[in-house]
């Protein structure tokens, strides 16, 4: 009966465990903080790779898939497709509206993808990625008067949403890092700066003309038929967050780029047969083809499982292709079919590493963390053995003993935990505001404040000379310090930004708790406060009481 | 009267690594049921460790003869009669009180009678059982200040909470390391009256003094010197 009233007294009766409770707090929350706000990192990058492409991706080279509708429709059918869309993959040159200075024009190599808008929509929104949008109010108030997007009769929007102008030319959609003159700017929006760094609507790329488009067709045998060039409209660019694509990627009308690469319905020729004429003659029409096919899961199934059902899918369309007598050119029965990370390894593996290397250090953080609160609680017990030594004389049993200290850590690793997990989450939930509030300067009253606060407490350092007491002198000295730094670093802060949007993609700070973080980090700091605390209590409790005693 | 604790050869060797202290080399002695002995001697002579021994807070060393308390040998106890023989059978009184800083004096007095309760005993008892210990602490003269940390008394007062602390079990024996140790003269006389008191009324007292006037108030003493009991 005596373990709930010692257990109660030394929690409330000294300074020492609310110091404890503090340390075991502190070492919570940095842990779920730093490692809630690295996952999230790491996550939006890792999520941010698979823009664009769905979650499974059939591909195949240069020669395409034929019937590709019929595909679609044989994929859609099955219960875990959600939507899927046609691409056709290529590398072309591109001809930029501006020029290289000295008189040429400048060419980019581009990735190009000829893309149906509607169901790329459907399966990867590829209308949420584009950049050039009417404003919403919010944003409106933000532009600088002469922002083209403040333009009534704006129209980018749409004639990007549908890759053609309203005059019916076709248009391209750059990634957004194509044009040198999308400056990133610290909140991670771009601006259109012209080569003197003025924000230079001149510049703005869909507004700036017409761009040649070169591609290289190849014919069934893998030889080049000889260069197609077709002139398009810039018509909006878009940003999908990974810099590899944004810099690289175009997206034009999937008709145009099959006409281009020759990959349109044609005629198809014998290559034995003459006809009349002496030509080769027409034995049907080729159809058109498609290099890729993206495909986007029904809620609730995983991309491998996915992949297996378009594996399953692939082949049906095959063997029907196969047995269809109408259907001249047949599809090829090798295709190559992956989900999205096993697509996009070479840019997800680095994250998967720095992941790695976080958990490894973490793990040493944690160590580190669980040192202290162990050290925290040997002190305490150790400062306890000569009571330990009086309740042992007076008849106490070991276990008894042992379950004083064993309630005691467990108080304090259970107060300390959740504590830690609240200051956890008021900062990562916070975290962009703290952030914001450290980018900008300090406001005047703060400063104000601050230097008024440094007063007060130089006041209270001399008070404590004066009356003759030591520790409210040393007490103050200290705070006096701290504050004049605090003073002069307000007066210097200039603000700085730590996530700063132009060099990272993201432009806020993920702010979400790990929930699994948390739960393990709560239950870490309740096991590490009983083990620091009952180690010792356990070692108190098995010596004789008169060499407890004896310790002094 | 019947022998209550007796111990027959007693060795006693402390052990600092390759130094061995012997202090008790031979040391026997006998209490009977109501009796009040003083143990003397000079400073560093053994005297606690004795005493230490007798209420089973040290063991003696390997080949030592036995200490028996009704006859029971001491070094036969398990851990659970060891416990109840230091809870119940015994009251200890240290040199230096050693109360539990965080408790009152209240808690500090009842603290023995606490070890022995399980929680649903406690709830059932625990006004009888204040009243037991708030009575003795009167008894002893501290009946006004049950609330106080034993930071707030003097020596004298934190001596008299000791003693309750060692009365509240009703021990068949106290034993009493140097009571006086501390005290001026008149404090010190008033714990051996109050000592005296309780040894009127029944209580087996074994006391630990170096100061003769003090083991004069005893019935008998003995005397340790050169690790040996005459
Ligand atoms: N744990 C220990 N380790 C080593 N030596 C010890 C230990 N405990 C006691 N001693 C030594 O044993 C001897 C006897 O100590 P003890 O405390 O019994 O003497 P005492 O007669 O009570 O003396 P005092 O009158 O000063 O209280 C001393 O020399 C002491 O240094
Ligand atoms: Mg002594």
């Amino acid at each position: 009966m005596y373990a709930p009233l010692l257990a109660n007294r030394y929690l409330t009766s000294r300074i020492i465990p609310f110091i404890a409770v503090a340390a075991v707090a502190l070492c919570v929350a940095l842990v779920i903080i730093v490692v809630s706000v690295m996952t999230g990192f790491l996550d939006m990058v890792r999520n941010s790779g698979k823009t664009l492409i769905g979650d499974v991706v059939i591909t195949r080279d240069i020669t395409g898939i034929p019937y590709y509708a019929d595909l679609i429709a044989e994929i859609e059918a099955t219960p875990e497709a959600e939507a899927a869309s046609a691409l056709v993959e290529t590398y072309g040159l591109l001809q930029m509206p501006y020029g290289t200075g000295d008189g040429g024009s400048r060419i980019e190599t581009v990735q190009v993808w000829g893309i149906d808008s509607a169901s790329l929509d459907r399966v990867a929104d590829f209308h949420d990625k584009l950049y050039w949008k009417k404003p919403t109010d919010a944003l409106a108030k933000q532009l600088k008067p002469d922002d083209p997007r403040l333009d009534p009769e704006y129209q980018r929007e749409e004639e990007g949403k549908s890759l053609m102008t309203r005059d019916g030319e076709p248009g391209l959609v750059l990634g957004i890092e194509i044009s040198p003159f999308n400056r990133r700017t610290q909140d991670g929006s771009y601006r259109t700066e012209n080569p003197g760094g003025r924000q230079d609507p001149g510049y703005f790329m869909p507004n700036a003309g017409s761009a040649r488009l070169t591609l290289v067709p190849v014919s069934g045998s893998g030889n080049i038929i000889g260069e197609k060039k077709a002139a398009f409209r810039i018509v909006n660019e878009f940003q999908s967050g990974v810099y590899q694509i944004d810099a690289q990627r175009v997206l034009a009308p999937l008709d145009v780029v099959q006409r281009l690469l020759m990959l349109d319905e044609s005629e198809l020729k014998s290559r034995t047969e003459l006809d009349e004429n002496g030509r080769p003659k027409t034995i049907g029409r080729s159809p058109a083809r498609a290099t890729t096919i993206v495909v986007k899961a029904k809620p609730g199934f995983t991309p491998e499982q996915l992949r297996d059902s378009v594996n399953a899918a692939y082949k049906r369309f095959v063997t029907r292709s196969l047995e269809d007598p109408a259907r001249i050119v047949k599809p090829p029965s090798l295709v190559t079919v992956a989900t999205w990370e096993e697509r996009l390894a070479d840019l997800i593996g680095p994250v998967e590493k720095e992941r790695e290397l976080m958990r490894t250090l973490f793990s040493i953080v944690y160590l580190v963390c669980a040192a202290l609160v162990l050290a925290i609680f040997w002190a305490i017990v150790q400062e306890k053995t000569r009571d330990i030594g009086i309740l042992r004389a007076i008849g106490a049993s070991r276990t008894g003993i042992l379950w004083i200290f064993l309630r005691y850590g467990l108080l304090i690793g259970v107060a300390g935990s959740l504590l830690g997990v609240g200051l956890a989450w008021g900062i990562v939930a916070r975290i962009n505001d703290i952030h914001d509030m450290l980018g900008t300067p300090a406001p005047t009253w703060v400063k104000i404040a601050a230097w008024i606060a440094v007063i007060a407490s130089i006041a209270m350092t001399v008070r404590g000379v004066l009356r003759a007491s030591a520790l409210q002198t040393v007490l103050w000295t200290f705070a006096s310090i701290g504050l004049v730094l605090v003073g002069v670093v307000l007066f210097l802060h200039r603000g700085f930004l730590i996530w700063d949007p132009s060099v990272y993609y993201f432009s806020r700070i993920p702010s979400e708790i790990d929930a699994i973080t948390a739960a393990t980090t709560v239950i870490g700091g309740i096991i590490f406060s009983v083990i620091g605390a009952s180690i010792p209590a356990a070692r108190a409790a098995d010596t004789d009481p008169v060499q407890s005693l004896r310790y002094e | 009267m019947s022998t209550l604790l007796d111990a027959v050869h007693v060795k006693k060797t402390y052990r600092l690594g390759k130094v061995s202290v012997p202090v008790l080399r031979d040391a026997s002695m006998e209490v009977r049921t109501g009796e009040w002995v003083a143990i003397v001697g000079s400073s560093g002579s053994g005297k606690s460790t004795l005493l230490h021994l007798l209420g089973g807070l040290d063991r003696a060393d390997d080949d030592s003869g036995p200490i028996r308390f009704g006859g029971e040998d001491l070094r036969r106890f398990s851990a659970r009669r060891e416990n109840h023989y230091r809870n119940r059978d015994v009251g200890f009184v240290f040199q230096f009180y050693h109360l539990l800083p965080e408790l009152s004096v209240l808690e500090n007095a009842m603290l023995p009678a606490l070890v022995g309760l399980s929680r649903l005993r406690w709830l059932s008892s625990r006004t009888a059982l204040k009243d037991r210990a708030s009575e003795l602490l009167a008894t002893c003269g501290l009946g006004h200040r049950l609330s106080h940390r034993p930071a707030e008394l003097s020596g004298g007062e934190r001596q008299r909470v000791a003693i309750a602390r060692a009365l509240i079990n009703g021990p068949k024996v106290l034993l009493a390391d140097e009571p006086t140790g501390n005290l001026d003269v008149k404090t010190g006389g008033g714990i051996l009256d109050l000592l005296a008191d309780r040894h009127a009324a029944g209580l087996t007292l074994v006391m630990v003094t170096h100061d003769a006037q003090v083991a004069a108030r005893a019935q008998r003493r003995v005397r340790i010197e050169d690790g040996r009991v005459e």
